[in-house]
């Protein structure tokens, strides 16, 4: 019986050659993600925060009926590029980012590296590029979902509760503020995620040194701060450097007295330095030394 | 016959380690075993002529392109590795159905493509298992449906029968023959030589990094000169068949068996020897019951290749 007649037949459509062909990459870590336990539970709540300014945006626009509530501290709920900003850069919002890349982002290159698919990968029309694009662009899904999406929906409802445009003919930059802070996390934490997932095989491994980075660079900064006084040292921070970044990208003054252009220049440094990481370590095949 | 392979000069270095030495060799459709004991660089050359590995020198090209960054030819290559490749958290259908979208085909046909795959390699029943409760045969043959799935035009299968029962190494073989029957090209890689027997006549011998031969199994035996080839010969009256035989030049040695019925003789001219063995069963009147060649088999070909006979 040849294999024809077994019923495994030519197909007669046409391959179109696609520009996306990262995306399966990116829809399989998408899933594989949401088949994790308790991923889903712990992903729909960290949009709790999102409710809240979403709520104080409505509050804002109500504040003669919430009064009683706010005890006279109207301006806790002015709306400003500072509420955009303290809700992008506070630090639980970095903390949720972090706890998103352990759990979608920990395994996503150690796991293939850890079950030899990067050679049936690279066995089929993938680049290393679209590979890491893929991996990427699942990263991005959820952080865009819980960063871009909130700050354009905070406009947008804003605009709408006010019934009017001031804010935005106030605020013209503001969209593209969000849309470019949302860029510079997106990139940071994706390429940041990716670049430890790929030094280990293990996916604990990789998720722990996720965390660990994130948090001993904020405990050095701290060391070394208490003992010295130099603004300058704010760069030894991830989480400082992210938020002296939306200062700037919002138009605010930055919590420390440094340039925040030299923060981003140290956050595209780490970019720059985990795509050197991913070049290295994404081969198909393991190398003899 | 056109190329499928053909690789000049292709060497692969690790460091000081050397993988591949100055393979040029050409790779016609059907199916081709790649044979050579572990470590002899036979994974290195199928990661060379798919693409995984960059030559250290030399140049590898598949249907007339160079495979190195090129990844559109990878339409046409299937390819099996050695070492499970396999994410576990998947179903088999789920995993098959995901390689067949990185080849660009629309849902649907993926989904079509992966059932039907499954059906072939009899694993249709399983296909909604996790692949890490599938058994080592099941991952196996899991692994050759993702090759084939996408229906290549070159196959690389490489070590496809580890781990496999009987039953399901002459199934695999059968696959294998079947492919090679439909015009396809497989390169297979075994160390395992009665396997590769079983699937092809075609061999490449590899051994230390280096080809040490390629063809026929059979032309391959004539050439090897310093080895005479051993023929054992069953039939009544064998010590009169002996007698005349001792007279001939061309024979080198008789040896008597433990059964009563046969002989072995040994000849460096095996073509000569065969036309005067059939001159004098004629004259002799004897009745053969078998006239074999016990060292043309691909055990003796590959140790007297590489030294050990």
């Amino acid at each position: 019986m040849t294999v024809r007649e077994k019923g495994y037949t030519h197909w007669e459509g046409e391959l179109k050659e696609s520009r996306w062909v990262w995306f399966p990459l990116t829809r399989l870590g998408i899933k594989m993600a949401f088949q994790k336990r308790f991923f889903k539970l712990f992903y729909f709540s960290t949009f709790l925060p999102a409710l809240i300014f979403l709520a104080g945006i409505y509050i804002s626009e109500r504040l003669e009926d919430f009064r009683f509530m706010l005890r006279g501290s109207p301006a806790f709920l002015k709306i400003t590029p500072n509420y955009f900003k303290i809700y992008l850069s506070n630090s639980l919002f970095l903390f949720i980012l972090v706890l998103v890349m352990i759990f979608v982002g920990g395994g996503l290159i150690a796991d293939d590296l850890r079950f030899n698919a990067l050679q049936l990968y690279f066995a089929r029309p993938l680049r290393k590029i679209d590979y890491v694009i893929g991996k990427m662009a699942t990263l991005s899904f959820f952080i865009l979902l819980l960063s871009l999406v909130p700050g354009v929906l905070f406009i947008l409802f804003k605009l709408l509760f006010a019934g009017n445009l001031v804010f935005l003919r106030h605020y013209p930059w503001l969209p593209l503020a969000v849309v470019g802070y949302s860029l510079v996390l997106t990139l940071f934490f994706a390429a940041y995620a990716l670049a430890l997932s790929a030094l280990s095989r293990n996916n604990r491994y990789a998720s722990l040194m996720i965390f660990g980075v994130y948090f001993i660079s904020d405990i050095i900064f701290n060391i070394f701060y208490q003992n010295f006084h130099h603004p300058y040292l704010v760069l030894l921070s991830l989480k400082l450097n992210l938020q002296q970044v939306a200062a700037g990208l919002f138009g605010l003054s930055p919590p420390y007295a440094v340039p925040w252009s030299l923060s981003l220049g140290v956050l595209l440094g780490l970019v720059f330095l985990a795509f050197v990481i991913l070049q290295k370590r994404i081969r198909s095949v393991e190398v003899v030394k | 016959m056109r190329a499928v392979v053909q690789t000049e000069k292709l060497s692969k270095y690790y460091g000081n380690v050397l993988g591949l030495s100055d393979v040029s060799v050409t790779i016609e459709p059907g199916v081709v075993g790649l044979l050579g004991p572990n470590g002899a660089g036979k994974s290195t050359f199928l990661k060379l002529i798919t693409g995984q590995l960059k030559p250290s020198l030399g140049e590898v090209k598949v249907f007339g392109q160079p495979v190195w960054n090129n990844p559109h030819i990878f339409h046409q290559i299937g390819y099996c590795p050695e070492i499970d490749a396999f994410f576990p958290d998947l179903s088999g259908w789920q995993f098959l159905k995901e390689m067949l979208r990185l080849h660009h085909f629309p849902e649907e046909e993926a989904r079509r493509r992966a059932e039907e795959v499954l059906k072939f390699l009899h694993l249709f029943g399983d296909k909604d298992r996790l692949i890490r409760s599938y058994s080592r045969g099941m991952r196996q043959r899991l692994k050759i449906a993702q090759a084939i799935a996408h229906e290549p035009q070159l196959i690389i299968l490489d070590e496809p029968l580890n781990g496999l029962d009987p039953l399901g190494r002459r199934k695999v073989i059968r696959l294998i023959r079947r492919l090679g029957e439909k015009g396809q090209t497989v390169i297979v890689s075994s160390h395992v030589l009665p396997e590769i027997e079983a699937m092809t006549k075609r061999i490449i011998l590899i051994h230390q990094g280096k080809i040490f031969a390629e063809g026929n199994i059979h032309y391959i035996r004539d050439l090897i000169d310093t080895h005479p080839h051993i023929i054992s010969i069953k039939c009544d009256r064998v010590r009169e068949l002996a007698a005349a035989l001792v007279k001939e030049p061309e024979v080198i040695k008789i040896f008597f068996t433990p059964d009563p019925q046969e002989i072995q003789v040994e000849t460096q001219q095996r073509d000569i020897f065969f036309d005067r063995l059939q001159q004098l069963i004629l004259q002799l009147d004897l009745q053969v019951e078998a006239i074999t060649s016990p060292d043309d088999n691909l055990q003796a070909v590959f140790d007297y290749l590489i030294g050990e006979k």
